[in-house]
């Protein structure tokens, strides 16, 4: 087993250090020492998204990350989740657009349970894969779809943006949940031919982080991992690059029953990765990123003519990044109303780019989130393998916060300039089916009183 | 199986020696004006959590004002006697802070976030909002439009709509338990700027409030920073106020929530039970988990696992309010969504593992993994200060001693299966739990009724 390199902390890591290893079959390791608390944290990526999935197949990334939790060789039934908590541990899986990942939170002694369970599904998950859970995981994930988007309203809006910003037959065009119809027609072997292709361990990076003693960390790796055979013959994914812009604006207007209208709209950004993609985050975050943006700042507190508005960024490596822009209008305000603003925003900003007291909050506000992430030894080990699985070098994970604060004010109006343009954007507007009447509305409740399953990202789908 | 053939096995390993760790116990004391303080070391955790509990229940809302405990608790992050409104939101942003405040049945709470590099700006700013609030007269409003504005959209939300009949079903109209927290469009409309102040002048002061702060406070002369910015904070003695008691009517029935055309029913299925003083709560905790805790609980086992009918229904206990003698009351409750044509087979398969507890009980089995899960899983709980203070801060607002939750962990530990068993099966009797299904009526209603589970009533959206 060749030793990796250690390195020493870096400045804005908040000396953190990680070391990389890599195992005879190809799996790449990453860990990452902190005794302060008494957990690990276990975290595997597989170079494996919704991009890989190809047509009448939608949705079964995800699908099949379901089915990592059903058994494996030596593992019965429901084992991954009852041995994991049983030993007092988290764990869950979730699948974007460009990978899907496991993990494990585990009370530090119990860190070498979670790596075999692991390697178990890893070289083993056929062993115990059947129509039954094959049939009733299909079910679970088609309530999942319906919980989570279909009867929720505007809850197909993401899947809609995302179908309008990449065209027909690029890979981003579909997202991670899929259609019922292709759910319904996934097969067995299906399931089957996607592992064979996809879950090898030289198509994986594994990172541990926490109260851990990286030797014996690395022997186990290797004794449990090591002697999974790594297999070639996944196919190269599809081509995900676009030009920069859109050159037109896409629109779709839909009439359904939803509580007001509302106007979203994906803008075509800059690759997750690149300097600019940082610089258009911060653009994002002056533009919507919180209560003192300027969207916010103009149709929330001086027009009046919304209730929420703000932008969030979808980073993307293998196709252009989406920024994503989300109002909902206030009483009666119509979306034209809105959208001249908006548009006069935009452009005010690409014409004058951030304020040095813009760039401050916004920068501050983006280092506060990065600490945020860093701060617990899963975000930490989530982020160590995104930047060794995307960009080929998790040391960059330790760095990422420093590089949005290299960012200049010019860069950032650059970006906007070049894309934050109206023909450089897919719009959604919702229009509710009948004028809503508030006239006898009431009784609202707070959202803790919601279902406790937990959910992931927009982008994401989990299983547990 | 060729699968199996290139991998060689290795049998389940054992765990290591568990490392001693144990939920960490905050110093208290009282700053010069009467604001209590917790604080808490947590080594490595550079953003310092904020908790502030103001003595402001909803119960304490004028007749008719519901929402004004609200309204007031989002106002504060909209301009003080330094800052306007923009420039507030501005300045905490500049910080890379976060703050947040919502009103609930035991209170107002307001919690800051901010990176332990800028605690004093957080804590000045924090301070700023609680003492010299502007409450102006155009932000009131706007809060008050844009509260109204967000109704619909609660309405609209399945689990949201769902938790309001069950509140509606659950308490005597007369009880606020019965009513929306942040209030009714009917409310909420009514209030204004001088609404607000005379809340805010009748039950926001230091002496009965409390501070928790939380983070790797290394090098942080936290007394000083905490007198020049909270210090500074003044009112009036309070007095301890008296809880009243609350009732319920749990008698077994069901309320559809008509939505035509939905794909999916939105259960929610509920009663009340006693707070964190009674002596069943950890049995009751660790009953409830083997209930439907998680995916491999009982609930799940069956409607998720082995029927597909959902992607996760969950039991839980989460207290409403409480006072010093155990006087208050918890919503015990299962929760989730089912599709629309499996409705009555799902509900039948509930009612089924709820009689089949009651009949069998827990087996020891059960009861060890939750144990070990629930006691094993507080390191990675409690990682962030976020998590720290929140706990402490729920303690004291429900009358705890701070070392509950270190002891309750003890307790677990020491619940037999017998006792986990008697404290589900009473939390959870058939035959006593009110049921709202947000869903197709004309699908639904009548699988329902042939449940035998309580008289079915079909009430509209809005």
């Amino acid at each position: 087993m060749p030793m990796g390199h250690t390195t020493t902390a870096e400045a804005g890591s908040g000396g953190l250090t990680a070391t990389e290893h890599r195992l005879a079959n190809g799996l790449r390791v990453v860990l990452s020492e902190d005794h302060l608390t008494p957990v690990a944290a276990v975290c595997l990526w597989y170079d494996v998204g919704s991009r890989h999935e190809v047509k009448g197949r939608t949705g079964l990334a995800h699908l099949f990350e379901h089915l990592m939790f059903q058994g494996s060789g030596q593992v019965k039934g429901n084992g991954h989740f009852e041995l994991v908590q049983g030993a007092g541990g988290s764990l869950n899986g979730t699948t974007s657009f460009e990978r899907t990942n496991y993990f494990e939170t585990m009370p530090a002694h119990q860190l070498e349970l979670a790596l075999w369970l692991e390697a178990d599904r890893m070289g083993s998950l056929l062993a115990a894969l059947d129509e039954e859970s094959m049939d009733n995981q299909r079910d679970v994930v088609k309530n999942e779809r319906r919980q989570r988007y279909d009867n929720v309203p505007y809850g197909t809006a993401f899947e809609k943006l995302t179908a309008l910003s990449y065209p027909e037959g690029h890979p981003y065009h579909h997202t991670p949940i899929g259609s019922m119809a292709d759910l319904d027609a996934a097969t067995l072997e299906d399931a089957r031919a996607f592992f064979r292709t996809y879950y090898a361990p030289n198509n994986a990076v594994l990172s541990v982080v926490g109260d851990i003693d990286p030797e014996q960390t690395l022997a186990w790796v290797e004794k449990y991992f090591g002697s999974i055979p790594s297999h070639d013959g996944k196919p190269a994914p599809r081509d995900g690059s676009l030009p920069e812009v859109v050159g037109e604006q896409k629109r779709e207007v839909l009439v359904e029953e939803v509580p007001a209208r509302a106007l979203m709209a994906a803008y075509r950004l800059p690759e997750d990765g690149t300097r600019a993609c940082d610089a258009a985050d911060l653009a994002l975050t002056v533009l919507g990123g919180g209560e003192s943006s300027r969207l916010y700042n103009r149709l929330v507190r001086r027009d009046r003519t919304a209730v929420a508005a703000g932008f969030g960024l979808l980073r993307l490596a293998g196709a252009p990044s989406m920024g994503w822009l989300d109002v909902k209008t206030s009483g009666d305000v119509e979306v034209p109303v809105i959208e001249a603003a908006i548009d006069e925003e935009l452009a005010r900003f690409a014409e004058q780019g951030p304020t040095p007291e813009e760039m401050e909050r916004a920068q501050a506000q983006l280092e506060r989130e990065w600490l945020d992430r860093l701060g617990t030894v899963a975000g930490r080990a989530d982020e160590l393998c995104r930047f060794a699985v995307l960009f080929g070098d998790p040391q960059l994970a330790l760095t990422a916060v420093k590089r949005v604060l290299e960012v200049t004010p010019e860069e950032v109006k650059e970006v906007a300039e070049a894309r934050l343009r109206p023909d450089n954007r897919a719009v959604l507007v919702y229009e509710p089916k009948s004028p809503e009447s508030v006239e006898d509305a009431q009784l609202p409740e707070d959202p803790e009183q919601e279902a406790t399953v937990e959910a992931g990202h927009k982008n994401e789908e989990t299983a547990k | 199986m060729t699968e199996l053939a290139p991998m060689e096995f290795h049998p389940q390993p054992q765990p290591g020696a568990a490392k001693p760790w144990a939920f960490p116990a905050p110093e208290r004391g009282t700053l010069d004006n009467g604001l209590t303080v917790l604080h808490c070391h947590r080594p490595g955790q550079q953003v310092v959590a904020v908790e502030v509990l103001l003595d402001a229940p909803l119960d304490t809302e004028p007749a008719g004002l519901d929402g004004v405990a609200t309204i007031m608790a989002r106002a504060f992050s909209e301009g003080t006697d330094q800052h306007s409104a923009e420039e507030f939101a501005a300045e905490l942003e500049r910080a890379g802070a976060t703050l947040d405040a919502h009103a609930d049945h035991p209170g107002v709470r307001i919690s800051l976030e901010v990176p332990v590099s800028r605690l004093g700006k957080g804590l000045g700013l924090l301070a700023d909002a609680l003492r010299a609030p502007a409450f102006a007269e155009s932000e009131v409003e706007r809060l008050v439009r844009n509260r109204l504005d967000e109704i619909p959209h609660e309405l609209a939300s399945p689990a949201r709509r769902a938790a309001k009949e069950l509140s509606r079903e659950l308490f005597p109209a007369t009880s606020r338990m019965s009513r929306p927290r942040q209030g009714t469009e009917e409310t909420v409309e009514k209030i204004d700027a001088a609404a607000v102040r005379a809340f805010y002048d009748r039950h926001v002061r230091p002496a009965t409030a409390t501070a928790v702060v939380v983070g790797d406070l290394t090098g942080v002369d936290l007394e000083a920073l905490l007198g020049e910015t909270l210090g500074a904070w003044t009112g009036t003695p309070g007095e301890p106020r008296p809880v009243p008691a609350v009732t319920a009517d749990d008698t077994g029935r069901v309320v559809i929530v008509d939505r035509p055309g939905a794909v999916q029913t939105q259960l929610l299925i509920g009663r009340t039970g006693p707070d964190r003083h009674d002596r069943v709560w950890p049995a009751q905790v660790l009953g409830t988990y083997c209930l439907g805790g998680t995916l491999t609980s009982r609930l799940d086992r069956v409607l998720r696992e082995e029927k597909g009918y959902t992607y996760g229904v969950r039991a839980f206990g989460q207290v409403l309010r409480s006072g010093p003698e155990g006087e208050g009351a918890s919503m015990l409750a299962i929760s989730g969504s089912v599709d629309t044509p499996n409705t009555g087979p799902a509900l039948d398969d509930l009612w089924k593992v709820l009689r089949t507890l009651a009949a069998e009980g827990l087996t020891d089995a059960e009861r060890d993994v939750a144990v070990q899960n629930l006691v094993g899983v507080a390191p990675l709980k409690y990682e962030t200060a976020a998590a720290v203070a929140s706990t402490l801060a729920d303690q004291v607002e429900q009358h705890l001693p701070d070392d509950f939750q270190a002891t309750l962990y003890r307790q677990l530990a020491a619940t037999g299966t017998v006792e986990a068993t008697a404290a589900v099966v009473n939390a959870f009797p058939v035959d006593r739990l009110v049921t709202v299904l947000v869903g197709d009526a004309a699908q639904i209603k009548a699988p329902v009724e042939a449940l035998g589970i309580g008289e079915v009533t079909v009430v509209a959206a809005e």
